[in-house]
């Protein structure tokens, strides 16, 4: 069988910035920093629009490991502690990891954070206890404004297959060849009065 | 209930007062401990549902700060002393009180001042049943800012609130061309239960309008926002209506059917004209000018097409269809004119007026944001009539589920032939206790409200109300800015540890079940009303508990048969439905013409029959008027449910303190920066907080969210600078609202203050 290819896709017209998916993940995974962040996008101070009043924008962007096809963290980690699994989330062997920090300075996407009580590392691994039995991660089951999709992009079918197949979409940071498994459908334009 | 690895999982519902999106919970627990708490499935997968709170809620039912047991004052009042006492000697005190009190002053003298109960019935029934046991008073608290919408409501629809008239446009397979998201923030007040919705309807093709004077999370996915003045809204309804009569877009069939538009008014007294006036046996009748015969007739007369416009002489009266009343009014708002009073520009009034005029449907949303000043209840009329007067108002039923109705009588009325309980707005609470008008209250009973911080004038209430109180109890969770005002303080659970029914959200139902038992030795309300009701003698109404309770609230043919058991084996369950048979009943407006009043009979006195627009008492929207330049209004954060929620920790990580969000223009003008300490002050009180310098507000208003502590402010509170004048027609027709939206203040930067 083919494998699958594991991938989220984030509908930024339906992120409503709540940052439930923060708390979930904190929840789930018990992690001191957040492993998926919600930024106001274009803006120093989150939940702020730009623009001068009343022309206004305001976006929002939840970023978390990419789990890229070519992951820079991988390739820099000397002890192999981070590895890339066949369908596609990158996942920590604790045991190997030394706390060298190699891997946080490699990531483009700040993704990966020091565990201070630990000395280890800890990045978001799509849920991978979860998914394993069949279930989502558990900031997609949390999502309040159902922006979050997972599935698998092997699928035609699958939701999000369909969805990139459909809509524009994009990755961050394309330039860096990393092959983001996150991808970002754009709010849709608007149309005015 | 399953078990796995030690783990028990339980499927609740949370009850917390978020705009009833009331999310199935499922709680896993280990031992006797909750360990985690995730979303519920229900019957419809995509209504699966929680937030960032609910996820959070067990960091209130484990807070190291929970009271633990019963508790009297030692200290002064508000000083925070208190010593443990047994649950026996609170409930005696209590009893003791009480009967002291009914004894000198009568038993009304008692009021029983509740809160939001959340989604949650049987706690709220079980102080009811005792209030009407005991006829002591029954403190209402829809006042304290969610009165306004319901005056409004009762006027035009004549039913509390305006929402079911409204939100089929919303419900599939209905899609609305056109939402106008009016006064309200879904996307942070109500995500799961009706921004979802409409996300789905503009996924669909809707065009999203968002009208608020914050460029909130809701206005950032409109395709259209306008900023409009706090307080202004009836002024721009009745521009809107000036550009849709002009075009002629209104419905005029909708008009002569569903509206009193059609109905003569005397223009000598406002009233209308009844056949009485014109000598008919049908004295009471409303008379309708016939435009086939050219002659009165009575209104739903067949084969006749009721004028809703133009000028008639009847038995020497000078008479008008009201809708032509309506015209007159509108005629004298161009978008020019209500752009200087709104501030919104004269092209988007004309264009979105044109848009209403022509979209079908149109859905509106509302809620209770824009109700919140002293004229809310005409802001709400307002809106209603541009959505009555082009037929955006949903006026029949096909099919559906059946909205729940609960068996509140046996609360209301334990004895059916003694009477019940008194009632008073909480608004009038304050001159009950301070002057003993209209009656005296001399002793308080505070269960799921934090009165102190959360109602208007905070600072009035500690100077006058609190200390004219001989006695007060307060049941809560924590040592809120009320609880320290307590004399008898008990201890009651968190929503993990009681059991109550929840009728929400539309179109289920769910139950609340208990998932551990009661933590420390705080008690369930339900528990803690029968142990107060056992020492008065009533304890023969509370025996069986919370389970008893909710199967009497459930004893209703509009649950068809959904009962306490089913729910426990089901979870959400769906309300009956009424499948589609191509049949279509009108529904019944309670107004006292049975239709929309867009012309208020009852209101004439006040100067009030049509929706006229009426400047805010306070807020100041036109420069240079007034002491205080900058109008304060209170947006709602998703970080708090009101007050809930403010002193849970992880919460507290992502949003630390209150901030003032002000516009860099009148920021500027006061040499303020971001992040700078500033005072926001009226001769109320001084406020000390963080300054937000942000385009999120409009220029000349400030927002401060509501629902943080006083104790996490440097000083003073949102509701310190409030006030508590009482509009007299929203006592007329319901209760009086709290007008926390209308308020005018000052901002400096504190080292200018201080200076």
């Amino acid at each position: 069988m083919k494998n699958r290819r594991l991938v989220l896709v984030i509908d930024q017209e339906r992120c409503i910035g709540c940052e439930a998916c923060t708390v979930a993940c904190r929840i789930e995974n018990n992690t001191t920093a957040p492993w998926i962040w919600v930024e106001t996008q274009n803006v120093l101070q989150k939940d702020t629009p730009e623009g001068s009043f009343p022309e206004l924008r305001m976006n929002f962007l939840p970023q978390l490991c990419n789990h890229c096809a070519n992951p820079p963290c991988v390739d820099a980690c000397p002890q192999g502690a981070l590895i890339k699994r066949k369908d596609g989330p990158v996942v920590l062997d604790e045991n190997k990891c030394n706390g060298c920090l190699v891997c946080i300075d490699a990531c483009p996407y700040g993704a990966i954070h020091f565990n201070r009580s630990r000395k280890v590392i800890e990045k978001c691994h799509f849920c991978v206890h979860r998914i394993d039995q069949g279930l989502e991660p558990f900031c997609v089951v949390c999502c309040e404004g159902q922006a979050i999709y997972f599935g698998d992009l092997n699928d035609p079918e699958s939701e999000v297959s369909k969805i990139i197949a459909k809509r524009k979409t994009f990755q961050l940071k394309p330039e860096e060849g990393t092959g983001p498994s996150v991808y970002y459908s754009p709010p849709r334009p608007k149309r005015r009065l | 209930m399953d078990e796995k690895d030690g783990i028990r999982v339980v499927r609740t519902a949370c009850p917390a007062h978020c705009g009833i999106d009331c999310c199935g919970i499922l709680a896993h627990v280990k031992g006797d401990r909750v360990v985690k708490l995730e979303p519920a499935d229900f019957p419809d997968p995509r209504d699966r549902r929680i937030c960032l709170r609910g996820l959070s809620s067990l960091e209130i039912t484990y807070h190291p700060e929970r009271l633990k047991y019963p508790m009297k004052r030692v200290g002064e009042r508000g000083e925070g002393k208190f010593e443990r006492i047994s649950w026996d000697e609170a409930f005696t005190t209590i009893a003791n009180k009480f009967r002291e009190i009914g004894d000198k002053y009568g038993w009304r003298a008692i009021g029983w001042v509740l809160g939001g109960p959340g989604a949650g019935t049987t706690k709220f029934g079980a102080y009811l049943r005792l209030a009407s046991l005991t006829q002591s008073t029954r403190v209402s608290a829809w006042g304290y800012g969610d009165a306004g919408l319901p005056c409004g409501s009762r006027v035009l629809f004549g039913t509390h609130l305006p929402f079911t008239f409204f939100l089929p446009y919303l419900i599939p397979p209905s899609v609305p061309e056109l939402v106008v998201v009016w006064g309200s923030n879904p996307a942070e007040t109500q995500p799961l239960f009706m921004m979802r919705k409409i996300m789905d309807a503009k996924e669909k093709g809707a065009q999203l309008v968002v009208i608020d004077p914050r460029y909130t999370v809701t206005a950032s996915k409109a395709d259209e926002y306008l900023g409009i003045k706090p307080g202004t809204d009836a002024a721009l309804a009745l521009g809107l209506m000036h550009v849709i009569f002009k075009k002629g877009l209104q419905d005029d069939d909708f008009i002569r059917r569903y509206t009193v538009g059609p109905f003569l008014v005397r223009t000598d007294t406002g009233k209308f004209l009844r056949g009485k006036d014109l000598g008919w046996k049908e004295k009471e009748s409303y008379v309708v000018w016939d435009a086939v015969s050219n002659s009165p007739q009575i209104p739903g007369t067949s084969g006749i097409i009721a004028a809703i416009t133009g000028t008639y002489r009847l038995n020497g009266l000078e008479c008008k269809p009201s809708f032509q009343l309506l015209r007159e009014l509108a005629e004298q708002y161009p978008p020019e004119r209500v752009s200087e009073i709104s501030g919104v520009s004269a092209e988007l009034i004309r264009k979105l007026g044109e848009r209403i005029g022509t979209a079908k449907p149109v859905a509106f949303v509302t809620h209770m944001g824009l109700a919140r000043t002293y004229h809310g209840d005409i802001s709400m009329r307002a809106l209603g009539t541009v959505a009555a007067v082009t037929g955006n108002v949903n006026t029949s039923f096909g099919s559906g589920h059946l909205p729940a109705v609960l068996n509140w009588q046996p609360f209301l009325h334990a004895i059916p032939e003694k009477p019940s309980y008194h009632r008073l707005g909480i608004l009038q609470l304050y001159d009950a206790v301070i002057k003993g008008e209209p009656w005296p209250i001399k002793a308080v009973w505070f269960a799921f409200i934090n009165f102190v911080n959360q109602c208007a004038n905070s600072g009035k209430i500690i100077r006058e109300v609190i200390p004219n109180l001989e006695f007060i109890v307060t049941v809560d969770l924590f040592m809120t800015p009320t609880a320290r005002y307590a004399d008898i303080l008990l201890p009651t659970c968190s929503f993990l540890e009681f059991s109550d029914f929840l009728p929400h959200p539309y179109p289920y139902v769910q139950l609340q079940q208990k998932v551990i038992e009661p933590l420390y030795e705080s008690k369930s309300d339900v528990d803690i009303a029968a142990g107060v009701a056992k020492k008065l003698g009533f304890g023969e109404y509370f025996e069986g508990g919370e389970e008893a309770f909710i199967d009497l609230i459930m004893k209703h043919p509009s649950l068809g048969g959904i009962t306490r058991e089913k729910l426990k084996q089901q979870g959400a369950m769906k309300l009956p439905f009424i499948p589609d048979t191509g049949q279509k009943f009108d529904i019944a407006f309670s107004t006292p013409s049975g239709k929309i009043e867009i012309y208020a009979e009852q209101l004439v006195e006040f100067g009030q029959a049509l929706p006229v627009y009426l400047p805010p008492l306070e807020a100041p929207v036109e420069p240079g008027k007034g002491k205080y330049p900058l109008a304060f209004i209170q947006g709602h954060s998703r970080f708090r449910t009101h007050s809930m929620f403010a002193n849970v920790r992880s919460l507290l990580e992502m949003n630390p303190e209150p901030v003032v969000e002000i516009n860099p223009i009148d920021a500027k003008k006061r040499n303020i920066k971001d992040s700078d300490i500033v005072v926001v002050f009226n001769d109320r009180a001084r406020t000390i907080l963080r300054a937000r310098v942000t385009e999120g507000v409009r220029p000349g208003v400030i927002n401060i969210t509501e629902g943080w502590w006083i104790d996490q402010f440097g000083e003073g509170s949102v509701n310190h600078l409030t006030h508590d004048v009482i509009n007299p027609v929203h006592a007329f027709v319901y209760e009086p609202n709290m007008s926390m939206n209308d308020v005018a203040v000052e901002v400096e930067k504190l080292e200018e203050a201080e200076k």
